[in-house]
């Protein structure tokens, strides 16, 4: 069952704001000079769902023959519309100061990377398509096909309009596991990664050992992912060029609690905040062990934790 | 376990008899050059099949089949893939070859679904990917009612899992509704089959690709 408490955490992780920056392309042939645009990005939606009014703007400036399907790039790195705001931004610019400056194209579509997004439709097919594979996962997809047509209408809605309400009055069906069988059959969860042609991890998880015991996001890391994790005395290797992205917890609190605070080594404070978050049908980012990244106002916080993380590029560092 | 008490065939894979069947597979497939391989995932057990077919595609198609009584699976499928001078069921056409297009099949393991999935793209020779219109347009009429009423519920085009780029996939959603007899029927006669000969015998066809009968009688299911 969800904990009451988790309720402004779900609407922390739901209303997080990423200050974006978009400038055209000089690639791209205008009539007159373009402004940037400035836009809040929801981290829980998707770049082609909420940039029509981008879109817009650099119409006024462009001729109809010189416009293809609009596509978003940064620093050269075409933007996969079909990964949640968030989880792009942690990939791409979490390192760098915001605004996250994004490219804005509309010609030679990078066929070989990217999937057309040719209407809403397409991208209400991608988020029904993972919440399907995620009740597979949880549920062996029977809470998912259970619920009517207008249920799943409800769910993309919610997510469309940004009504966080009608989203999770669908959504914590789909959050709820029977006690009795230990949650969960399978966690679905995604490790996302740039430093290698595998966009991401994907494994079957279970959330219980065979022995019983509630496994947390530490133990999945350490099986699935042990270069990210190192021991309590050991220097910290990595600055994450790796995020971690977990698509919904069953239980934040235990689940990553426990574990973060094994590692953090004096960032507690920062980690049991960040731990407290939990993910609706959105992805919640982990930044390194000992330090959290999510909604947009933990940047506040960044700064204090920022002394203990080694520049950009050096990873060889020790955070401590 | 007692005469007429059996285990319901399971219409689900794991992934390490995911692994024996394709190993299996591509043995045979070595022996009638086929040209299906292995690609592995660098440090990992993981992997998935593939190949690479050069298909020509011909203008006049259409008009051809709209022509055409007999409706055979097989015919249909070397159609698509091979035949120039093609004259089946008197039907005597003359072939432009209009283009030659690159098809890449690949066959992988969905741990979600537990359930083998197929991706493929499809270029031009120099390298234009074809539009999900385009694939729409060039795969066989027969087939093209078939991929629309089919247990499958459509073709997308999908991120691939493993390279990261964009294929096109046929959605696994409804593997059950067509693996599932199959199996049983295999399992009344007291064969066992090689679940990956079985599914893409059935889903290769509707998208080009065609499964040569010998797969059929000579791979074997792994023990």
């Amino acid at each position: 069952m969800i904990m009451a408490d988790d309720k402004d955490v779900l609407r922390d992780v739901w209303f997080g704001r990423i200050p974006a920056c978009f400038t055209l392309s000089p690639e791209e042939t205008t009539e007159r000079e373009a402004e940037p645009y400035y836009l809040l990005l929801p981290r829980v939606s998707y770049l082609t769902l909420v940039t029509d009014k981008v879109k817009k703007h650099f119409l006024k400036v462009m001729k109809a023959e010189d416009v293809e399907e609009m596509w978003f790039e940064y620093e050269g790195t075409p933007l996969k519309w079909h990964y949640p705001i968030g989880v792009l931004f942690d990939l791409h610019a979490s390192n760098t100061a915001l605004p996250w400056n994004v490219t804005v194209r509309f010609k030679n579509f990078p066929e070989r990377d990217l999937l057309h997004c040719t209407s809403n439709s397409v991208i209400e097919a991608h988020f029904m398509s993972c919440i399907k594979e995620a009740d597979a996962l949880k549920h062996k997809g029977q809470v998912i096909n259970d619920m009517q047509k207008k249920d799943h209408k409800q769910l993309w809605m919610g997510l469309q309009n940004d009504k966080f309400d009608q989203f999770w009055a669908m959504n914590r069906k789909l959050m709820e596991y029977p006690t009795e069988e230990g949650g969960f059959r399978y966690i679905p969860f995604r490790i996302y990664q740039t430093m290698s042609d595998r966009p991401f991890i994907q494994k079957l998880f279970r959330p219980v050992s065979p022995e019983g015991h509630t496994l947390t996001l530490g133990d999945l890391l350490k099986e699935l992912f042990p270069a990210a994790v190192c021991a309590e005395d050991e220097p910290k290797r990595f600055q994450w060029p790796y995020r971690a992205t977990v698509i919904k917890q069953q239980n934040p609190v235990h689940f990553t609690r426990r574990r973060c605070s094994q590692n953090a080594k004096g960032d507690v404070g920062t980690v049991d905040q960040c731990c407290r978050r939990h993910t609706a049908e959105s992805d919640y980012s982990f930044r390194g062990i000992g330090e959290c990244f999510t909604p947009d106002r933990d940047r506040e916080t960044a700064g204090k934790t920022a002394k203990l993380t080694p520049p950009p590029g050096d990873f060889s560092a020790d955070c401590s | 376990m007692m005469a007429g008490e059996r285990n319901p065939a399971s219409c689900y894979l794991d992934e390490r008899t995911f692994r024996l069947c394709c190993q299996l597979f591509l043995q045979h497939s070595e022996t009638i050059q086929d040209g299906w391989s292995w690609e592995q995932i660098k440090g990992t057990d993981e992997g998935f099949i593939k190949k690479t077919l050069l298909i020509p595609i011909k203008s006049s198609i259409s008009h051809q089949q709209l022509g055409c009584s007999i409706q055979d699976e097989n015919m249909a499928a070397d159609d698509i893939q091979a035949n120039v001078e093609d004259e089946t069921a008197g039907v005597q056409a003359v072939c432009e070859i209009h283009a030659v297009l690159r098809y890449e099949y690949h066959v992988l393991y969905s741990c979600s679904y537990q359930i083998p999935v197929l991706y493929f793209r499809a270029s031009t020779l120099d390298g234009r990917p074809l539009s999900l219109e385009e694939v729409w347009s060039y795969v066989h009429p027969n087939y093209r009612q078939r991929l629309q009423q089919g247990p499958w519920d459509t073709l997308t085009q999908q991120e691939h899992p493993l390279l990261g780029q964009a294929f096109f996939m046929l959605h696994p959603c409804r593997t059950e509704e067509f693996m599932k007899p199959a199996l049983e029927l295999a399992q009344a006669e007291n064969k066992k089959v090689n679940y990956i000969v079985t599914w893409l015998s059935v889903v290769g066809p509707v998208v080009g690709l065609d499964v040569p009968l010998s797969y059929s009688t000579e791979v074997s299911a792994p023990d």
